[in-house]
């Protein structure tokens, strides 16, 4: 069987996915000997590609030459997949999108340096999806071995990956855990995909929501509940955006006037 | 059931792609047949049963049988292109390998019809399951009164099974009518209408010793049972067979449950009796 | 049945003697919690019954698991070795609760891989009832006591437990230890007995009438409550987790990287989900929360399975369990409307 061309790239973020990658140590030799790693900047020099059968991408979208690439490399590549939170959703860097004040935000950071806001032609952080079609998605942060495994693995056999339908919290009862929001933690796992193992949760820290918003969760169920539980709506609202990026952004818009 | 099955019911058992064909543009024919020729020429089933599919890194996916039992050796089934397993299915070639496991279901209750007139009431891919019916009670004649196969489809391109519906209308033991929706091209020799409009054709039938079978599109079911209904056949009498979504087939997965019932092994032929008494069955 | 008396001292010895078994499970304090876990040294666990976080379930069929391999569209039965386990401490909910699940898998087309783990899995039942005051409801449902689907069963009287043996292989434990059972059952171990079981049955837990629930559910499709709930629930799946009367699994295939071999798996689902009504096509036969939690209340409080009777066996896990309150008590109250306080008031009759 001729090898894959695979192509791994890093956008914005903190390539926690590339190391994550490298942390597969019992099947690293078999990624290598089996495909053809045409690109990945942790790992080799010499990132050179022109057809892609996978793209593998991580990191948000922020600035004009990150998407131009983004669109370069979709169009090199049969199969398009986001490894982690923030190219599936757009991670942190996205909390406070479509918020406005961007570029005060970006001069605030960047001493008032107008040439470099022009040069960088930077804009607020965008999941993958928002610029080109994205084939598969592998959430977290950074995202799990085994899901890494099981998507490429599916990928390479022309099938697709599964997606575990459930929210952090069924995880959450199969490590037996007390639920936290009954403790009165601000635990985000009803809103926030599986697959992580609900391993915050299982160390008593309430769940952030880093593996990206859930798919049909209740969100203005949740809401209610912190408030009912003495959490401001301001803090809601920071930590359901936190790391639920445009996904969540749009669906607090949509409920928000509706909640008092 | 094989030995193979009764150690582990959810072990699919190899079975090949004797023959495919497009029925339509979306629809294809398989004739599937076990690998192992006892198991084939063995297997016993009911017109209405289903068989799981299984393609392996893919999943499994259930499929109404369209051959008749009393055709044994072969598998037929019609099968829409509909999502992930379908579309990998229709990739496959003649001879490929796939998992099969069943059949499952209840199927039709060839005893209780036996003896009474028989309305067939098919719309689209309801063809898959009926189709089964139909030949059944065409290859064991003598056991059934008059016989009626009603079939709409949306135009001729869409009609499944054409060549072989279009040679039933030439039997004198079988009151065939196939109608379409539409005819673009102008040139369907049956019936333009609405299946539920073939009823007007239905005659000298025994009504309170009549069964029906149904099966079609979900709006389909109402205006049908009404026809029905007005004609005067019980309500226990009109048979219909339903769509489930099902990871198992044999009552464990839960997935296809209505209420209290299962789907894949209380059903998937339901009286509309039953459907009356559980709410959420259509 | 046979009974006997054993003293209580006894009983770490035995649970010592018993892991010539299999491996010895039992409840152990997980925080606020309890779970059922491998025990090494008895002390670790409680010799108290106790309600664990998950129920009996997840020993026998648990949340996650390989069912076969293949290769190519070969497929292959890969049944891994099942440990033999005893179970120490199982309240009389989980039983009930482990009968009903015995309905679905070992029924037509048995389960293997339940079938082989409820063989080689001894359980070792205690009385009384765990009631945790507040959710339990056992005594509603009546499933505070236990006449069968047990090994061993062991009623507290005090410094002494009356041991009901319930199957072959629970007699064969007892003959692993034989010297510390007595056979000779008094009067007076009878009347202590009765006394234990009636004084504590005057102590109610929870009561919901279920002489009239099951018809309330039948008649309700239309009530109210089934939007209040669905507008509520978070969609956790929590519940069906916790309930030892959830079945519900889903499928996925894991290939191997690069290679033409791949297992089959399978977890727990939930009829809470969105997703788990969707035919290929994309029509969703449960689209509304509503419309998913009334399944789920139809099978707890209205008929599951081939006997066709309420699921719910009471233990209270999903009233404790989910975080904005829908649960088997505060629907049945919601149905009962102006009856609850009537119902509640009075120790209803059982069903």
């Amino acid at each position: 069987m001729e090898k894959k061309k695979v192509g791994i790239f890093s956008f914005s973020g903190c390539s926690g996915e590339q190391l994550m990658i490298l942390d597969c140590e019992a099947q690293l030799l078999d990624i290598f000997s089996d495909l053809e790693i045409k690109t990945f900047p942790m790992a080799q020099s010499n990132n050179r590609y022109s057809e892609l059968d996978i793209a593998l991408l991580e990191g948000s979208i922020t600035t004009q030459h990150q998407k131009e690439e983004l669109q370069e490399i979709r169009k090199a590549s049969k199969v398009l997949i986001a490894m982690g939170t923030c190219a599936c959703f757009g991670g942190v860097q996205s909390m406070l999108l479509g918020k406005g004040g961007w570029k005060d935000r970006f001069m605030k950071v960047y001493e008032n340096n107008e040439g470099l806001y022009r040069e960088m032609a930077a804009f607020e952080s965008q999941p993958c999806s928002a610029f080109v079609k994205v084939d598969h998605l592998i959430p977290g942060c950074p995202m799990d071995k085994d899901q890494f495994l099981h998507t490429l693995s599916h990928v390479l056999h022309n099938t697709k990956p599964h997606l575990y339908p459930f929210p952090v919290c069924t995880e959450c009862k199969w490590k037996e855990n007390d639920c936290l929001l009954n403790r009165g933690l601000p635990c985000l796992g009803p809103l926030t995909r599986g697959g992580c193992g609900a391993i915050c949760p299982s160390h008593n820290l309430p769940c952030v929501g880093c593996w990206g918003p859930a798919e049909t969760p209740n969100t203005t169920s949740e809401f209610k509940l912190l408030l009912e539980k003495g959490y401001s709506r301001e803090e809601i609202i920071r930590k359901f955006r936190n790391f639920g990026g445009a996904v969540i952004a749009d669906r607090l818009r949509k409920i928000l006037d509706k909640i008092k | 059931m094989s030995d193979f099955q009764e150690e582990n019911p959810f072990l699919p058992e190899p079975a090949r792609i004797v023959r495919k064909y497009d029925l339509t543009s979306d629809v294809r024919f398989f004739q599937v047949r076990f690998v192992d020729m006892e198991r084939a020429l063995s297997l016993k089933y009911l017109p209405g049963q289903f068989m799981m599919f299984s393609l392996a890194g893919i999943g499994e996916a259930p499929f109404s049988i369209s051959s008749t039992p009393s055709r044994p050796g072969l598998l037929e089934f019609c099968i829409r292109k509909v999502g992930e397993f379908t579309e990998a299915l229709f990739d496959l070639k003649e001879n490929a390998i796939i998992g099969i496991r069943g059949p499952y279901g209840n199927g039709f209750d060839l005893e209780r019809i036996k003896g009474h007139d028989f309305i067939i009431v098919v719309g689209g891919l309801g063809a898959a399951p009926l189709r089964s019916l139909i030949l059944y009670a065409l290859d064991n004649r003598d056991n059934f009164g008059r016989i009626y196969y009603l079939y709409g489809a949306r135009t001729p391109a869409d009609m499944l099974f054409r060549k072989e519906f279009f040679e039933f209308i030439e039997r004198d033991d079988l009151g065939c009518l196939l109608a379409v929706d539409h005819d673009p091209d102008g040139d369907w020799p049956c019936y333009i209408s609405k299946v539920t409009d073939l009823f007007k054709y239905v005659k000298n039938i025994d009504v309170q010793n009549t069964y029906a079978a149904v099966c079609g599109p979900p709006v389909m079911y109402r205006f049908v049972i009404e026809k029905l209904i007005a004609l005067g056949i019980p309500k226990n009498q009109i048979l219909m067979t339903l769509e489930r979504r099902m990871k198992c087939g044999v009552g464990k997965c839960g997935h296809c449950v209505v209420g209290d019932i299962y789907t894949c092994i209380d059903g998937p032929v339901f009286t509309y009796w039953d459907i009356i008494n559980k709410k959420g069955l259509i | 049945m046979r009974v006997l008396r054993m003293n209580k001292r006894h009983l770490p010895e035995f649970l010592e003697a018993s892991k010539q078994f299999g491996e010895l499970w039992g409840p152990v304090k997980k925080g606020e919690v309890y779970v059922y876990e491998h025990i090494q040294d008895i002390s670790e666990m409680s010799l108290q019954p106790q309600r664990t976080l998950l129920p009996l379930k997840k020993l026998i069929y648990p949340p996650k698991i390989k069912m076969f391999q293949y290769e190519g569209e070969k497929y292959q039965d890969t049944q891994e070795e099942v440990p033999r386990r005893v179970v120490y401490g199982v309240p009389s909910c989980d039983i009930h609760g482990l009968l009903i699940m015995d309905e679905i898998f070992l029924r037509q087309y048995r389960d293997p891989y339940y079938a082989i783990r409820r063989e080689r899995t001894a359980i070792l039942g205690a009385s009384f009832c765990t009631c945790y005051p507040k959710s339990c409801l056992c005594q509603s449902m009546g499933t505070d006591f236990i006449k069968e689907g047990f090994d061993l069963y062991f009623t507290d009287l005090g410094n002494y437990y009356l041991v009901w043996v319930g199957s072959s292989l629970g007699d064969d434990l007892i003959r692993l230890k034989p010297e510390i059972f007595n056979d000779n059952i008094s009067r007076k171990d009878l009347s202590e007995f009765v006394t234990r079981k009636s004084s504590y049955t005057q102590e109610p837990c929870n009561i919901i009438d279920m002489a009239i629930i099951p018809d309330l559910v039948e008649l309700s499709s239309e009530h109210p409550v089934w939007e209040e709930m669905g507008e509520k629930c978070l969609e956790c799946g929590a519940c069906t987790m916790v309930c030892p009367t959830c079945n519900c699994y889903n499928v996925f295939d894991e290939p191997y990287l690069n290679t033409e071999t791949g297992k089959r798996e399978r977890y727990w689902d939930s009829c809470t989900f969105n997703g788990y009504s969707v035919v290929a096509g994309g029509h969703n036969f449960r689209e509304s929360r509503a419309e998913r939690l009334r399944l789920w209340y139809w099978h707890k409080l209205n008929s599951f399975g081939p006997q066709e009777r309420p699921a719910c066996v009471g233990c209270g896990r999903c009233v404790d369990t989910c975080p904005v309150d829908i649960n088997v008590l505060t629907v049945s109250k919601r149905l009962l409307g102006d009856k609850t306080k009537q119902a509640l008031s009075t120790k209803a009759k059982k069903p």
